[in-house]
């Protein structure tokens, strides 16, 4: 019991010590709040204030700033890595599709050259001409010739000339209704008749087979030198005159024998031949039958 | 099928040796592959079928290249027996001696030929150059194997029927008792 009444008057004790101290502190603040509302003073409380608090605010704010740099090192590079790899994946792949492009529209570039090339010389014949691509060579090593995509149905006959910008490539040699083998004019057995243009001396040239022509019936006494150029003589009908055939490259004068031995250049690229011209003869068919006995 | 199948790879072949190994005209490292199917058909097929298979092979051959009409058939046919002969009368099968012997018997077939038409068609072929052929025949060498092994397998798949003809086949006596 009496231990019981000793607990009651303590416990009252207590509750009364917390009331009176949180009465003295609310009237502290109120005091503080009215002077501070009132002067709007930096007063030494509140410079007390600022010298607890600033320490830490100090070592809080260097800590942040570590852990950015730290986040901004190592964990925002990854994911910068893996942005920058998605769009580095984007802009190679977009490289790619524009390089094709590219290469598209240089290749259609080069084609448009070469056949406003080969236009203006068409437009330069007098003769009518058939365009033909070249779909076929031959694989042998014994012969020289090419198929392309014209034949009879186009007006090509058998012996037409078939050139190309450059100049002679050779002759129609076999035909069917729409393929025609070109015989080269490197081919041996291929025979054209040509004159130098300087000169005038007329000769025949025959194929040897690799990228050099041979002028044959050269006479000794006639001059020639390294850089005549040769052209088509047009006799026989079977060439129109003055078509470029080559250059000549070089000449062998034997102590012996009637003939010069020349060999000529081509003026053909035979390593890049793609579109040719057959040039139709409008006089090839009297030609043909006159031959016939 | 057997036939139909190697006519259409002879085709094949030519077609692709005249267009996508040829860049241009003047192009030294061509692979006469048709020669390979020659040396094949030498070793492997019966003479009937391989003869049905080489007739449209030179015809095509002629036709897309060369001015002088039949001299592949010439080479093709030479190549053939020869090959025939040779490859009956040696003693040993194995593949390690069958392909030198292809190159080799393609240099010679060349050869031959090329003299050949040298004394009945004078002006009309490029002169012979050794070189240029050793590495031609060289080539048809290395290409041997490869194409071979492709060979093998049309003739593999050429044995197989998509109709079961034997099947269907109505047979007249006991099969049992055949069997017996």
């Amino acid at each position: 019991m009496r231990k019981k009444n000793i607990r009651k008057r303590s416990s009252r004790f207590g509750l009364f010590r917390i009331v009176i101290l949180a009465g003295f502190l609310l009237t502290l603040a109120l005091i503080f709040l009215v002077s501070t509302l009132g002067s709007q003073k930096f007063g030494p409380l509140h410079k007390l204030v600022l010298e607890a608090v600033g320490p830490l605010q100090k070592v809080v704010t260097i800590a942040s700033s570590y852990i950015g740099g730290f986040k901004s090192e190592y964990l925002d590079i990854l994911q910068d890595t893996l942005r920058l790899r998605e769009e580095n994946k984007r802009l190679v792949q977009q490289l790619q599709e524009n390089e094709a492009i590219l290469n598209k529209s240089r290749e259609a570039l080069a084609t448009n050259a070469s056949l406003r090339k080969l236009l203006e010389f068409k437009n330069g014949l007098a003769q009518p001409v058939i365009a033909a691509t070249i779909i076929g060579k031959d694989p042998s090593a014994w012969f020289r010739s090419v198929i392309i995509n014209q034949g009879s149905n186009s007006g090509i006959m058998k012996g037409n000339p078939v050139v190309n910008s450059d100049g002679v490539v050779g002759q129609i040699f076999t035909i069917s209704p729409n393929y025609s083998k070109v015989l080269l004019a490197i081919a041996p057995s291929s025979a054209i008749d040509v004159l130098l243009q300087k000169s005038r001396v007329r000769g025949i040239l025959k194929g040897t087979g690799t990228l050099t022509y041979r002028l044959e019936y050269i006479l000794k006494t006639a001059e020639v030198e390294e850089g005549d150029h040769v052209v088509t003589a047009g006799y026989g009908g079977m060439f129109p005159t003055g078509l470029p055939v080559g250059v000549v490259s070089k000449v062998i004068k034997k102590p012996r024998g009637m003939f010069h031995e020349i060999e000529v250049s081509p003026a053909v690229d035979y390593q890049k031949l793609e579109n040719l011209l057959i040039i139709e003869q409008q006089n090839f068919t009297e030609l043909k039958q006159m031959e016939r006995p | 099928m057997i036939v139909v199948n190697f006519i259409f790879v002879g085709l094949l072949l030519v077609i692709m040796q005249t267009t996508v190994c040829m860049p241009s005209p003047v192009w030294l490292l061509a692979p006469d592959c048709y020669y390979v199917l020659v040396a094949y058909l030498a070793y492997r097929l019966d003479l009937l079928r391989s003869l049905i298979v080489l007739f449209p092979l030179v015809c095509m051959l002629d036709v897309l290249s060369g001015t002088v009409l039949g001299m592949y058939a010439i080479l093709c046919f030479s190549g053939y027996f020869l090959l025939r002969l040779i490859s009956g009368k040696l003693p040993v099968n194995e593949s390690l001696y069958q392909i030198p012997l292809v190159g080799s018997s393609y240099l010679v077939v060349s050869w031959g030929v090329y003299l050949f038409l040298r004394f009945f068609e004078p002006g009309e072929l490029i002169s012979w150059s050794w070189w240029r052929m050793i590495v031609r025949a060289l080539l048809v060498t290395v290409l041997t194997y490869p194409l071979f092994y492709l060979f093998d397998l049309v003739l593999k798949y050429s044995h197989r029927s998509f109709f079961p003809w034997n099947r269907l086949r109505l047979r007249t006596d006991n099969r049992r008792r055949r069997q017996d």
